[in-house]
């Protein structure tokens, strides 16, 4: 008994050890999505590394919910029998193959074939490092999923999260992490006793913005995740310094700041080190998120004395409210073509995410949670990643467009929250 | 008030170890020995522990002993520490008003005290919308006391949501949680 219940202490603290990787849920596989077979890489020398690519592909194209992918038996290495996979209700067929060039050097061969047109629609061949495996199962997904869709995966991309854990005597610590877009290879940014929020990937995703009460109030700053360089503090006046959101071109910051108590956005040119007043109302604005062309700004107020959302046209200067339905709607972040907006919106007691159409007015409740918060876009749009409470523990979900539930990530040790996702590598 | 801290807290401390029971008849292939009682029992005594010393709202932080025995004596007198809003409110009610006067009242007598006014909101709504309301909820008791010419004597900060009393998802643990905490130094 006392055994058993020392045993369970240990493997709670292991768990809290372990924290920094978050487990993957695919969440419902959907029968109708596209079948494709991603067959285990035929495997010249010693190159067991390369197994990977497979899998990581595999796994990729799952969590997406627009396909389903399986492996095959055996490895295809000969002439491929089409009218077998026809047969088998495969619609697209990968398989490839790696070699061990030297002790750190594969050289990697890739295939695509469309079954029902007996046609390859893409090959590539290339030399790739070790440490390179994971990014290069990425990089193939995106080039597959777009041979087969016509449009980008989201695969070669990063996540920004935040972790959060119950310390003795009631304390917390907070994590800033990054991760690949499919959870794994999880690095700590920032450790701290104090809360942090509002990651934000700048657009050459080489750089963090994110708030920190580490100076006991809300301030931003900038960290460089890759390369060792000072983090730097944004100013602020007398209040509150919140909020940051990238312009796209990389340049600015925009982010909420008090000054004698009147909240509203400004932008910061990081060069010039200049600060321009982008809202000047009485009431709280906060929450700005550009537009991917740069010309505007949504962002949340309460100016109609209900917490509503509004674009400014930074070229124009004019205002105009963007939600109509609803008592509550908040943080709301541009879809990547600019044509949608995502949100946190009230129904009766609960916070959902929902889907704006900017032109037409049409809202779409995509969520069916009571706490949800912080949606931001997958970079080609399909998805929209979000936090929310499962049996009272903080998780990340993901959701299609199509309003089909993903995947979900979640920490055994505690909280995850707050997440942002990155634009494409370059 | 108490009671509620320490079952709230719990169920924080159990849902962080969630997969115990999991873990253990996965290793010991025995699930019935942990039983729900024992693991309770537990995490109570550590869980009193916690309690004193965290959740507790400070009322001064500093050094000078005299602030200290002063800020003291305030608070038996029964004057209170921690004022609450109505949801999306940072509006002053005429009950929080007449303790706010009492607060200023307090600070004329002694000049060598400094205020720091923390401002807080509940789970619900976004974070960044809430780290501005918690703002504008200590603004509120601030133009009070400057009604007075504390004003220089005031410092304002938000937490929004971030540093709840209660972890409590329902209005009891929102209401809690919807507050001015006053901090003097």
């Amino acid at each position: 008994m006392r055994f058993t219940r020392l045993l369970a202490v240990f493997v709670c603290l292991y768990s809290v050890m372990a924290h920094a990787i978050l487990e993957v849920t695919v969440l419902k596989q959907d029968e109708e999505a596209f079948p494709i077979v991603i067959a285990p890489f035929e495997v010249v020398g010693n190159a067991k590394q390369g197994q990977e690519i497979a899998n990581i592909m595999r796994d990729n194209f799952n969590r997406s919910g627009e396909f389903n992918a399986s492996s095959s038996k055996d490895v295809i290495n000969a002439e491929v029998d089409y009218d077998k996979w026809r047969s088998q209700k495969t619609e697209a067929l990968v398989y490839g193959k790696i070699e061990k060039v030297n002790k750190k050097v594969f050289k990697v061969k890739v295939h695509l074939l469309d079954i029902y047109s007996s046609k390859e629609l893409y090959t590539k061949e290339f030399s790739v490092h070790n440490s390179g495996i994971r990014r290069i199962a990425h990089y193939l997904s995106d080039q597959i999923y777009e041979a087969l869709l016509g449009e980008k995966g989201s695969f070669y991309t990063r996540l920004s999260y935040i972790t959060v854990v119950n310390k003795e005597r009631g304390k917390r610590e907070y994590r800033l992490e990054i991760s690949h877009s499919d959870a794994q290879n999880p690095q700590t940014i920032l450790v701290s006793s104090s809360p942090i929020l509002s990651p934000a990937w700048s657009p050459d995703q080489k750089k963090i913005a994110y708030v920190s009460f580490e100076n006991g109030r809300s301030e931003v700053f900038i960290r460089y995740p890759f390369v060792r360089r000072k983090t730097q503090k944004l100013p602020y006046f007398d209040g509150i310094s919140s909020a940051p959101s990238w312009h796209p071109d990389g340049q600015s910051i925009a982010l909420t700041l008090s000054k004698k108590g009147n909240k509203d956005i400004y932008s910061y040119h990081l060069k010039d080190k200049k600060l321009t007043r982008l809202t000047f109302d009485n009431s709280i604005d906060t929450e700005a998120n550009y537009s991917p062309d740069g010309d505007s700004i949504v962002f949340t107020s309460n100016r109609s004395g209900q917490v509503q959302v509004y674009i400014k046209n930074l070229i124009t200067g004019k205002i105009k409210r963007a939600t109509f339905a609803g008592t509550y709607n908040a943080k709301a972040v541009f879809s990547p073509d600019g044509k949608q907006l995502v949100m946190v919106h009230r129904v009766d007691k609960d916070y959902r995410i929902a889907l704006l159409d900017i032109k037409t007015k049409d809202l779409i409740i995509m969520t069916n949670n009571s706490l949800d918060e912080s949606p931001y876009f997958s970079p080609n749009g399909n998805m929209i990643i979000f936090a929310t409470n499962k049996k009272n523990q903080g998780v990340l979900s993901v959701v299609s467009l199509l309003g089909r539930e993903t995947f979900e990530l979640a920490s055994k040790a505690g909280e995850v929250r707050e997440p942002n996702w990155s634009h494409y590598s370059r | 008030m108490i009671k509620i801290v320490i079952l709230s807290a719990s169920v924080v401390l159990l849902s962080a170890c969630s997969t115990i029971e999991e873990f253990v008849s996965k290793i010991t292939g025995e699930p019935d020995v942990v039983t729900v009682e024992d693991r309770r029992g537990a995490t109570q005594e550590n869980i009193i522990a916690q309690d004193n010393s965290s959740f507790e709202v400070q009322n001064y932080s500093g050094t000078n002993a005299v602030v200290k025995d002063a800020v003291t004596a305030l608070k038996e007198e029964g004057v209170v520490f921690v004022l609450h809003f109505s949801y999306d409110g940072y509006e002053i009610d005429e009950k929080s008003t007449k303790e706010i006067i009492k607060h200023a009242n307090f600070m004329r007598d002694n000049p060598q005290v400094n205020l720091t006014l923390s401002g807080h909101a509940d789970e619900r709504g976004t974070r960044e919308y809430n780290l501005a309301l918690g703002e504008n909820r200590a603004l509120s008791v601030k133009e009070i006391l400057g009604l007075y010419d504390l004003t220089t004597r005031v410092e304002v900060i938000s937490f929004g949501e971030e540093k709840p009393i209660s972890q409590a998802h329902d209005e009891q643990g929102w209401q809690q949680n919807r507050r001015v905490e006053f901090i003097y130094k």
